[in-house]
């Protein structure tokens, strides 16, 4: 993919980054246009941060082009600032400073005159739900108000460009549910989001594409329900009867396989062509006298996506870079 | 830029004023070490700090008047109580039992007796040897009440000596008015004696003269009479040669007429001879006649030349030495009337004494304090900066606010420049807050021109600003800050001369003292505190110090641009 097309609001080609002899991002390509909101999706050590650090301006790739807003990042990094906000990984905010102080100075720094940082930053705050303790130090505040504070601190300015670097990490679910909101409100007022997270739920829920990255190599993008669609569309159902049911339970059930019994050998595990056959499969079984118990179900995702793509699970993965 | 700079220099003074720690470090924690440090080691500057007094126990065993001139002497100091002791043990357990107990006194039996007859007279010090520092204080005390006393003792002898010399000087002075009457009449006799003299060589030499005129009349008449007698005598002998001579030359010229008749003659001979003419011999020659001019002569008169009576005999010129009289002398006159007069005051040699006097205006005594609160000033200040600016700074990239600072549009320089403009500023002011305080707690000395203490203060704000900026590139991490920026400021302030005068320290210790600012600092200070010199002498030591603190800056923004950037 090149740099020619006009009308994405970022434009990434051919991006390749070492440290050392460690190859980080290779050829990597990829566009955003406005008021999307693409997931940068990858195990830790992926490449996501440093994408979004190149995108920032803070690294120089060694090869390849970064474009935003129709602007080199390379030869005019002031004008891809001015339209950039970053909420990094770690919550980089003053934590003597009150969250309105916090917000207001990075306003300020991106350029919004002492008036207008003030009503930014009164403005921000209220969006992300922090208007009540917003003269209250960050120190003092949750680690998911300080989030939302990262948070406000990034689009108080109104940025073209979102670069959000796993913004939802150690938050706790209700703060999560906020800033994916916002996010959402954001995206729908033409803010262009690039989402780095290695949470593919949180991808599946808000990303209109996402873009699965491997040690620095693009894997697939798209849609994120193109992305699922190529690890297949059954469905896994784990199932607990009473009793011990015969292996043959659901033989002769059209669109259901007996895949094999759980480890402990108390549960059985199918595949169903589609969620309409699970309650086939318990009426089958209340009838065969072992009702059941419990089940689990289970879609296909984007995890699975990536496991297809890599033969890795990506929690693996973190495992295994952990 | 700009904008930038003075965004970040406004947020670190908003972080400052929330962080209590940093604010008690600035100031707080500085006046209490520099309480303690001045009233703890203000012997260190020869005065014993504060209010503390101190306990001497006396020995006496002179009981003389060198043990009362003692207690005299120190009873004047009101920081020094002294107590009588029986004996030397006692003066002992009472060092022992009393902290404020440096030292004991004891004056041996016959002190005031040797040191009234002019002998060396030893007083004894015992000290505690723990208590070094405040007996060489006293010491110094002592030193200055012996040399009190020595002083009165000689003051007193001098005062005797200037009585008899002042006597002397009466006597000396009514036997010169006596001697200056007698050369007066001496010199009276002497003018007279010369008179009469001259007089008596003029009228002899008048007599002389005058018969030496008639003597000069009588030989010019006896001489021209001799002479006219000779003439006329020697004029007869004339003529009577003239006579004869003409007779000879009448005769010469028929001589002359002869030759030629002969020659006549011969001719004639030879003629008749003819053939035999040959035989005839030649006669002899003729001799030649005179010249006729010489026989002219002969015939010229003879004539006298004339003899004048009057012949000039030059009058011989008469002088009379008169002999020189000797006048006699007397003996008192060949005295020297200015050695009677009372010559200088007889001196005694004085006592030598060690008196402290400031080589400027300054004081000599110096105010412990004027050297712990610019000194701890400078430590507490290094200390501040560098962890304000180095650990700032890790925290700032720890935190991401440094990298998010970056991607709102701040350029490094900015951000640096804003925050090592604010520390600077943080602390001057927290070095002209303490030479505040120092001033109203401690009494210090300001100097000449109080703001020009501004200056060095200036300059090492930006020095120790700088610096922080190094010790943040070499520290890395938050971790490291700690141990490098405090062993940085430490040595700074201990080698630089903040903690104790720099002349403490070995020559290659000052020699290295040159190339850190803190030095210079100092030298500022105590130039204008302590030593109270014009406010001009703080100009180099300040440029130096701003020189430095601007080396550390470039090395400072050329680690930054790598390790922060």
């Amino acid at each position: 993919m090149g740099v020619s097309s006009p009308g994405p609001l970022v434009r990434v080609a051919g991006l390749r980054k070492s440290y050392g002899s460690r190859l980080v991002l290779d050829n990597l390509s990829f566009n955003v246009a406005a008021g999307e909101i693409v997931g940068l999706l990858g195990p830790n050590g992926a490449g996501k941060t440093t994408t979004l650090s190149i995108l920032a301006t803070l690294r120089d790739a060694d090869a390849g082009e970064v474009a935003i807003a129709g602007h080199d990042a390379r030869r005019e990094p002031r004008a891809v600032r001015r339209r950039l906000g970053l909420a990094p990984q770690s919550i980089a905010i003053y934590p003597s400073l009150s969250a309105y102080l916090n917000v207001e100075l990075f306003a300020r720094i991106h350029g919004l005159s002492a008036a207008a940082a003030r009503s930014a930053a009164a403005a921000a705050l209220d969006i992300v739900g922090l208007s009540e303790r917003a003269h209250d130090p960050a120190s003092t505040l949750s680690g998911g108000m300080r989030r939302r504070i990262n948070l406000a601190c990034a689009m108080a300015h109104r940025p073209q460009i979102l670069l959000l670097d796993e913004p939802t990490v150690g938050v706790d679910p209700q703060s999560r549910e906020r800033i994916l909101q916002i996010l959402r409100e954001l995206a729908e007022s033409g803010i262009a989001i690039i989402y780095s997270t290695h949470y593919m739920e949180e991808v599946e829920r808000l990303c209109d594409r996402a873009l699965l990255i491997d040690r620095g190599r693009l894997l697939a993008e798209g849609p994120v329900a193109e992305l699922v669609a190529r690890a297949g569309s059954r469905h896994r159902m784990e199932l607990a009867l009473r009793g011990h049911a015969p292996a043959d339970l659901c033989a002769g059930m059209t669109g259901v396989e007996r895949v094999d019994f759980s480890a402990d050998g108390d549960r059985l595990i199918l595949m169903l062509a589609d969620l309409g056959k699970v309650a086939e499969v318990l009426e089958r079984a209340r009838a065969a006298g072992f009702p059941a118990i419990e089940f689990n179900l289970h879609s296909p995702n984007l995890s699975d996506a990536f496991m297809t793509l890599t033969g890795r699970a990506l929690r693996d993965y973190d495992e295994i870079q952990g | 830029m700009i904008r930038t700079a003075l965004l970040v220099f406004r947020n670190e003074f908003r972080l400052l004023l929330r962080d209590r720690m940093s604010l008690f470090m600035l100031f707080m924690a500085p006046i209490v070490i520099i309480t303690v440090a001045g009233f703890s080691l203000g012997n260190m500057f020869g005065a014993p700090a504060g209010a503390r007094k101190y306990l001497i126990p006396l020995v006496d065993r002179d009981h003389g008047a060198i043990a009362r001139a003692i207690v005299h002497g120190m009873s004047h100091d009101s920081r020094l109580r002294l107590v009588s002791a029986g004996d030397v043990a006692a003066a002992r357990a009472i060092l022992a039992e009393n902290d404020d107990a440096p030292i004991a006194i004891v004056i041996p039996a016959g002190t005031t007796a040797a040191f009234s007859a002019g002998r060396e007279a030893n007083i004894v010090v015992y000290v505690d040897p723990v208590k070094q520092v405040e007996a060489y204080a006293l010491e110094a005390r002592l030193t200055d009440v012996s040399r009190a006393i020595g002083m009165a003792a000689r003051d007193r002898a001098q005062a005797r000596l200037e009585r008899m010399r002042a006597e002397a000087g009466t006597k000396a002075g009514n036997l010169s008015a006596q001697i200056r009457a007698a050369k007066s009449e001496i010199a009276e006799y002497q003018a007279r004696a010369a008179s009469a003299r001259a007089a008596l060589q003029k009228k002899l030499a008048a007599e002389i003269a005058a018969q030496l005129a008639q003597i000069d009349l009588q030989a010019r008449a006896a001489l021209s009479a001799a002479l006219r007698a000779h003439q006329a005598e020697i004029a007869a002998k004339i003529a009577d040669k003239q006579a004869a001579m003409a007779t000879m030359v009448a005769y010469l010229k028929h001589l002359q007429a002869s030759r030629g008749a002969f020659e006549l003659w011969l001719g004639q001979l030879k003629a008749a001879a003819g053939a035999h003419a040959g035989e005839i011999p030649s006669p002899p020659a003729w001799p030649a006649p005179p010249n006729p001019r010489v026989i002219a002569e002969l015939n010229a008169p003879i004539t006298l030349p004339s003899i004048s009576n009057d012949i000039a005999v030059p009058a011989p010129k008469v002088r009379i030495d008169m002999p020189s009289v000797e006048m006699p002398k007397f003996p008192l006159l060949a005295l020297d009337l200015k050695r009677l007069a009372p010559g200088p005051a007889i001196a005694l040699p004085g006592v030598i004494g060690w008196r402290n006097r400031s080589l400027t205006p300054g004081y000599a005594e110096v105010n412990s304090f004027d050297q712990y609160v610019p000194g701890f000033g400078i430590t507490f200040l290094l200390i501040d900066i560098l962890w304000g600016v180095s650990v700032g700074l890790i925290d700032e990239r720890d935190w991401g606010t440094l990298q998010r600072l970056q991607v709102s549009g701040a350029p490094m320089s900015g951000l640096l420049s804003g925050k090592l403009t604010a520390r600077f500023l943080i602390g001057f002011v927290q070095m002209t807050v303490l030479l505040g305080v120092g001033r109203v707690l401690f009494g210090i000395s300001l100097g000449r021109s109080p703001a020009m203490l501004l200056l060095p203060t200036a300059a090492i704000a930006f020095s120790a600003a700088a610096f922080g900026l190094i010790i943040a590139v070499i520290a890395g991490a938050r971790d490291a800050v700690l141990p490098l920026g405090s062993v940085g400021a430490m040595t700074m302030s201990a080698v630089g001369g903040c903690w104790w005068p720099l002349n403490f320290e070995p020559a290659w210790m000052r020699s290295a003292a040159q190339w850190i600012p803190t030095t210079w600092t100092m030298r500022a200070y105590n130039d204008l505190m302590i030593r109270g010199l014009p406010p001009a002498h703080a100009l180099k030591p300040t440029l130096i110090t701003f020189g430095l603190g601007l080396a550390f800056l470039c090395l400072g923004m050329l680690g930054a641009a790598r390790s922060l950037d």
